[in-house]
């Protein structure tokens, strides 16, 4: 469906994206994670020809971008990052004015917009001006405006920032059934469960480089790490942690009230890790032995959390 | 409270265009209203009133007439026929026209009536004001000395048919010396009628007074227009502030095709708000608006041609809304007090209104005022409507090329 080949992109002294290549198969949802300024929205600007890279290309079902790209464009979707719709027109409205641009007209867009509205949970607010909607409503009438062409391919840019919850569930809900239909997406996040739960193949980015690729599971088979130990504590002093941080650099995830340690070995390596708590005086809660998840394998791969 | 405060300055002083702005802004308003009131440059030959000068005469006095009123600071003359006079004066390019007819010079050395009128523009009752002034110290000047002078010559002759020509002189000379024993008396007051320039309205003497109306609608419309038309350009900016500009370059729609669309939807937004606004002062402050109803047609449409580029331009050029609304007030405000929107241009000195072609609003204005108050016919107009056009055409190539340089490299 989509194969881009070598894509380099700079910004003055920025290196945005470095050879970056992809193959994304018809019916495919494609995850790719990686921290805020990765490369990722470069990325997906490349790939619907906001933006031209200094290198590469980028082909779809087989054309070249550039030289089909009125043909190209109308095979992609693009769900962007912000609510890229028309606040003081209602949902309709909004759907209306996006579908026209694609050539969809009358009674096709009327039946386009209405089913997808429908689809979307939003009929009964079809003729409210978007300004009214909550923040969840928006994200989904904003995933409506990139469907109502029917596209072969849709990029979907973190669209579940800033919801709560219950919205951001309903949009993975939209997001499976769109796979089931067979509906080919490339998907990024920088959250790790959202890219778990919801695809096929994982792409790994960071710095711009996709430095790991692969399913879910074939990421976590060619991973050194096996487990991770999840410990709980309370009080912990700031200042007393260097022994820690400094024992397993490039290993341990430190949060407020827990850490994660990522480890070949999580039975061997818990009795050091008690023990050098202990001397850090973390007054312990809870200890967990794990399977890998996305989380540890970023920090292997990249020393860093996927939410630096 | 200084923390408050310092942070405040600091923020204020991070936005340099910002800051940029603020500080030119009351900068330019001085400098335009000081140049409009006359306070810079106070040299009096350019406060000069333009006269023209129809010699129908063509003898020594007459010449003489035109040295004298042209020596004058406040008057600057220029020698036309009577048919160009006319069409300058109709067109609104000069203010008045002192003609002297054939037998000027005979008239004023004989004590009789004198044979010359003043035509003008209604319009221009200040600089009329001015010139009458100027016009008679100096041509009453002439006209009274010459006819006191023919008088007593006339009545010597009569009185004395044998003295010879330099007696005679000899007589007026003593005469002239005792000048102002005639203040009062009935050959004074008959040199004085007979002096007695005659007036006539080129422009606007068969109107009724619409001439504020004109001024006030055409002035104030124009520059509404103007900051309508420029909210109108900076959504151009608040879609790419919103992301819906990213989502329309993505679509299969030509970049360009995004600017037009602009352009075409801020042009029906300025034909609209001008047609009301004439529509308004015809139904409600009795502005006749079908004295020349293609003409005015016309004249709204190229006037929201030009305003509409001006607002495409401002959005092109800038970098963010906040960016067009402060440069725009700024720009606005000055050519709208440059092109007569605020103030009548004849209120202003020369310098202020050979800058007025600069502006918009000068064209639309004189449009207008060609159509409503000169009455001119739809060919005397065009002149103006093309470049109310051409400045539209200047305007939209520079956007099309700031809008590639700048707004398509900014998503």
């Amino acid at each position: 469906m989509l194969l881009a080949k070598n894509l380099t992109k700079s910004y003055k002294e920025l290196t945005a994206l470095s050879d970056v290549n992809l193959s994304i198969e018809k019916g495919e949802l494609y995850g790719m994670l990686g921290p805020n300024g990765a490369g990722k929205t470069t990325t997906i600007s490349i790939l619907s020809s906001l933006l031209k890279p200094d290198n590469g290309e980028i082909f779809y079902e087989g054309k070249n971008l550039y030289q089909n790209l009125a043909e190209c464009k109308k095979l992609i979707g693009v769900v962007p990052q912000e609510i890229a719709l028309y606040d003081d027109l209602s949902a309709t409205e909004n759907l209306k004015f996006w579908g026209t641009l694609y050539g969809i007209k009358g009674k096709n867009l009327q039946k386009k917009s209405d089913e997808l509205l429908e689809f979307l949970g939003l009929a009964d607010r079809k003729n409210h001006k978007i300004k009214t909607y909550s923040g969840g409503m928006k994200r989904r009438i904003n995933i409506a405006a990139a469907l109502l062409h029917d596209p072969k391919i849709v990029f979907m840019d973190e669209p579940t920032v800033g919801i709560d919850p219950q919205s951001r569930n309903l949009i993975f809900e939209v997001i499976e059934e769109l796979h089931s239909r067979g509906l080919t997406m490339i998907y990024t996040t920088h959250y790790m469960e959202e890219a778990e739960r919801l695809c096929d193949r994982i792409g790994i980015i960071d710095e711009g480089k996709i430095i790991a690729e692969g399913s879910l599971d074939e990421l976590k088979t060619n991973s050194s790490i096996k487990e991770e130990i999840h410990l709980k504590y309370s009080n912990p002093n700031k200042n007393k942690l260097d022994q820690l941080t400094d024992r397993y650099k490039g290993q341990l995830l430190l949060n407020e009230d827990h850490l994660i340690l990522s480890s070949s070995q999580a039975n061997a390596e818990l009795p050091e890790l008690i023990q050098l708590c202990s001397k850090s005086e973390l007054l312990l809660d809870k200890v967990d032995i794990r399977s890998l998840s996305l989380e540890s394998i970023f920090l292997e791969l990249t020393g860093k959390s996927l939410r630096d | 409270m200084f923390t408050i405060a310092l942070k405040d300055i600091k923020q204020y002083f991070k936005d340099k265009t910002a800051v940029f702005l603020s500080l030119l802004l009351p900068i330019a308003l001085i400098t335009i209203f000081a140049l409009m009131y006359g306070g810079i440059g106070k040299s009096e030959k350019s406060k000069a009133i333009n006269l023209l000068f129809t010699d129908e005469d063509k003898t020594e006095l007459s010449n003489e007439v035109f040295t004298t009123l042209d020596a004058e600071e406040g008057l600057k003359l220029e020698a036309k026929s009577f048919a160009e006079a006319e069409s300058l004066i109709k067109k609104g390019k000069r203010t008045a026209v002192l003609v002297l007819y054939k037998g000027f010079q005979d008239s004023v050395e004989a004590g009789n009536k004198i044979p010359m009128e003043l035509f003008y523009d209604e319009a221009k009752e200040i600089e009329m004001g001015l010139l009458q002034q100027a016009l008679w110290s100096n041509l009453f000047g002439i006209t009274m000395q010459k006819g006191i002078k023919g008088k007593v010559n006339t009545w010597i002759k009569e009185k004395n048919p044998d003295l010879s020509n330099s007696e005679i002189e000899d007589i007026q000379s003593q005469v002239a010396e005792q000048f102002d024993g005639f203040s009062n008396s009935n050959e004074q007051s008959e040199i004085e009628e007979n002096s007695e320039l005659p007036m006539t309205a080129l422009v606007g003497e068969k109107k009724d007074g619409n001439l504020g109306l004109v001024q006030a609608i055409a002035g104030i419309a124009i520059m509404m227009l103007l900051f309508s038309v420029s909210a109108s350009g900076a959504s151009l900016l608040k879609e790419k502030e919103d992301g819906t500009f990213r989502r329309l370059l993505i679509a299969p729609v030509r970049p360009s095709g995004i600017l037009y669309g602009k352009m075409l939807s801020t042009l029906f937004m300025a034909v609209l708000q001008l047609t009301v606004m004439f529509l308004y002062s015809w139904l409600v402050l009795g502005l006749d608006i079908f004295i020349n109803l293609p003409a005015l047609i016309l004249m709204i449409l190229c006037a929201a041609i030009a305003c509409s580029s001006f607002g495409i331009f401002m959005a092109s050029i800038c970098k963010s809304r906040k960016q067009v609304e402060s440069l725009s007030t700024l720009i606005i405000l000055v050519i709208s007090a440059i092109g007569g929107s605020m103030m009548p241009l004849f209120f202003m000195p020369a310098i202020m209104k050979k800058l007025a072609v600069v502006s918009v609003n000068y064209w639309a204005m004189e449009g207008f005022f060609d159509i409503f108050w000169r009455q001119l016919p739809l060919i005397d107009i065009l002149p103006k409507m093309l470049i109310l056009l051409g400045i539209g055409a200047v305007l939209t190539i520079i956007s099309v090329i700031s809008f590639k340089r700048n707004l398509l490299k900014m998503v």
